[in-house]
C-alpha cells in the first residue's frame, strides 16, 4: 500500500487558483488510510465551499492509479467536464495517471510518503523503497533500504540511543533485524558483508 | 615518524579533532591547530560534523599539511555518492593525505540544512571496502587506476555496543579498517571490557584509539549523556564535577587520569574538547605524554 498524508488545507488553497473544482478520491490505499474515501472527499468539499470555491462534483474512483480511459470517467461523472481543476485525493501515482488523461490541471491533496502496508488494522510505513532488486531475505524480511533512514546494509550506525533510531521515534531497524534473524536461527546472514546496491536497477524501463 | 608508523609500531599515539571553518577564513582553524602542534601525532579533520555545513575536510587537510601537520581526513557517507567519494579520495591522495576515518555521518535533519538529500549510497563497511580496492589499484567498478592510493583507513565505534553493532564493527575490520577511533570514554573499566571483547573476536591486529572529552561542567556532562549517542558519563564523574570549585580543572584532571589508565589498555587517545584546544597541551602534560 502507498502511504500518504493529508496536505495542510491552506497549502492546497495556495496552489489551487481555479474556482470550479471537481474532487476525485481513491478507493484503494487512500480510502484505507481515511485520506481519500467518501467521508474525506465530503469533508474536503465542505472546506472548499467555505473558502469560496465551487465544488461542481466529486467521485471516488475504485483506484485513482488504474483508469481505463477519461471517457469512462466522464460518462460516469459528466460534471467533471465542466471543472476548471481536479483535486485528487490519492497518492502521486493516482495524480499522475489522471493528469495523463484529463484535459484540466490535476492537483494533489495528499503528500505521498512511502510504500508500506496495513497490518492488524494499523498502517505501517516505509516497508520498501522500490530499489529494483529485492534481497529482503538477507534481513529477515525487514528491509533496511526501506526502513533505516540511512539505508545501512551492513549493520546499525552509531547513532542509535537505547535502541531508538538517531533520526526519529522508530526503533533502530538493525536491532529488529538482529532480533528476527536470531529467532529464525539465521544470524550468520548478518555477518556477511553486503556489497553496495546496484542503483541502475532502479527506475529502468526495459 | 608518521601516524601510521607510530600507531602500527605499537607506540601510544595521540590525535585531536579539528573542525574546518564555516566560511573561507581558515585563520581560526590554524590557530586551533597551532595550540596542539608537536603534542599530537595527527589532527583529525571533521566532515560537516553534526550535519552542519563547513569547509570540505579535503581542503582543510591540505591547508593543515602545508603547515606541517599530519592529518586524518574524516569521510562520511552522508553527502556523496560512490563517484564523488572515489574522486575525493583520489584528490586527497594527490594532496598527500594519507589517513582516512570513515563514518556514516549524522543525519541531515540534525544539522543546519535539514532539507538536504541524505545520500548514504555506501555504508561505512562498503566505503572501507572501496578504499581497500583503491589501495589495490582498482575503482569500485573494477577499472584499474593510473596510480593507486595508499590510504591508512580507520573506522569509528561506540564502546558500549549491542550485538548487532559489535558484528558490524567486525565487518568494518574485515572490509579494511586498520584502526578504530572510539566515541568518548569515561569509564576505564568498561572500556577494558570492550577491548577484551574486541580483541578476542579477532581485533588484535587493529589499533584502538580511545576518544577523550575533557568535561567542562556538570551541565556539559548531562548534555552529552542525553544528546550524544554512545556517550555515557558515569554518575561519579558528574558528582565530582558538581562538587568541584573549578569544574573545568576537575574535568581536565579526570581526563588526564583516564589517559594514564588507558595507556596500558589501548593504542592511543583522541582528544575532542568541547570548544577549543586551549587546554589540550596541559592535559597531555598532566597525563605524562
Ligand atoms: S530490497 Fe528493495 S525491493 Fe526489496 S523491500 Fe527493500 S527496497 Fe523493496
Ligand atoms: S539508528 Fe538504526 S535505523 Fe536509525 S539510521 Fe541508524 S542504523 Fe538506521
Amino acid at each position: 500500500m502507498i502511504v500518504s498524508k493529508q496536505k495542510e488545507f491552506r497549502d492546497i488553497l495556495k496552489t489551487v487558483k481555479e474556482k470550479n473544482i471537481f474532487i476525485i478520491g481513491c478507493g484503494k490505499c487512500a480510502k484505507k488510510q481515511h485520506l481519500g474515501g467518501e467521508p474525506e472527499v465530503l469533508e474536503m468539499k465542505k472546506k472548499l465551499k467555505v473558502s469560496g470555491k465551487k465544488v461542481i462534483g466529486w467521485t471516488v474512483l475504485s483506484s485513482a492509479c488504474n483508469i481505463g480511459s477519461w471517457d469512462e470517467v466522464l460518462s460516469q461523472n459528466p460534471a467533471v467536464g465542466k471543472a476548471e481543476a481536479l483535486l485528487i485525493m490519492s497518492c502521486g501515482g493516482g495524480v499522475s495517471i489522471i493528469s495523463s488523461v484529463a484535459p484540466q490541471s490535476a492537483y494533489p491533496a495528499l503528500d505521498t510518503l512511502s510504500l508500506g502496508g496495513v497490518c492488524r488494522d494499523s498502517v505501517v510505513m516505509e516497508q520498501c523503497n522500490m530499489c529494483g532488486e529485492c534481497d529482503i531475505q538477507f534481513f529477515a524480511g525487514i528491509c533496511p533500504i526501506g526502513q533505516c533512514p540511512k539505508g545501512m546494509r551492513n549493520g546499525p550506525c552509531g547513532g542509535a540511543m537505547e535502541g531508538k533510531c538517531e533520526v526519529d521515534e522508530r526503533n533502530c531497524v538493525w536491532e529488529e533485524i538482529h532480533k528476527r534473524l536470531e529467532s529464525l536461527g539465521r544470524l550468520q546472514l548478518i555477518e556477511e558483508i553486503r556489497e553496495p546496491k546496484d542503483h541502475s536497477k532502479r527506475r529502468r524501463r526495459d | 615518524m608518521s601516524f601510521r608508523e607510530k600507531l602500527t609500531s605499537g607506540k601510544f599515539t595521540v590525535t585531536a579533532e579539528i573542525s574546518p571553518p564555516k566560511g573561507t577564513d581558515i585563520t581560526g582553524m590554524m590557530k586551533e591547530a597551532g595550540m596542539i602542534k608537536d603534542v599530537v601525532d595527527a589532527v583529525c579533520v571533521t566532515d560537516n560534523q553534526r550535519a552542519l555545513m563547513r569547509m570540505n575536510p579535503l581542503a582543510a587537510c591540505s591547508a593543515l599539511s602545508h603547515e606541517g601537520f599530519e592529518t586524518i581526513m574524516h569521510m562520511t557517507c552522508r553527502d556523496r555518492n560512490r563517484l564523488a567519494l572515489q574522486s575525493d579520495l583520489l584528490g586527497a591522495a594527490n594532496l598527500g593525505i594519507k589517513n582516512v576515518l570513515v563514518m556514516s555521518g549524522d543525519y541531515p535533519t540534525k544539522g543546519d540544512h535539514a532539507g538536504a538529500m541524505p545520500v548514504y549510497d555506501l555504508d561505512p563497511v562498503q566505503l572501507l571496502g572501496m578504499i581497500s580496492r583503491l589501495n589495490s589499484g582498482f575503482d569500485l567498478s573494477g577499472n584499474s587506476l593510473l596510480g593507486k592510493t595508499d590510504f591508512f583507513a580507520g573506522a569509528v565505534s561506540n564502546t558500549e555496543l549491542t550485538e548487532a553493532a559489535f558484528i558490524k564493527l567486525g565487518k568494518k575490520v574485515k572490509a579494511g579498517a586498520r584502526f578504530i577511533i572510539t566515541q568518548a570514554v569515561f569509564d576505564a573499566g568498561k572500556f577494558s571490557g570492550f577491548m577484551d571483547k574486541f580483541q578476542s573476536a579477532g581485533g588484535k591486529q587493529i589499533r584502538v584509539i580511545a576518544g577523550i572529552i575533557p568535561l567542562r561542567s556538570e551541565k556539559n556532562a548531562q548534555f552529552l549523556n542525553s544528546n550524544i549517542a554512545g556517550v555515557k558519563v558515569p554518575d561519579g564523574v558528574i558528582r565530582r564535577l558538581k562538587s568541584a570549585s573549578s569544574p573545568g580543572d576537575a574535568g581536565i584532571e579526570m581526563a588526564a587520569d583516564l589517559i594514564k589508565e588507558l595507556r596500558g589498555v589501548c593504542d592511543g587517545v583522541h582528544i575532542m574538547p568541547v570548544g577549543t584546544h586551549e587546554n589540550t597541551r596541559k592535559l597531555l602534560e598532566m597525563a605524562g605524554i
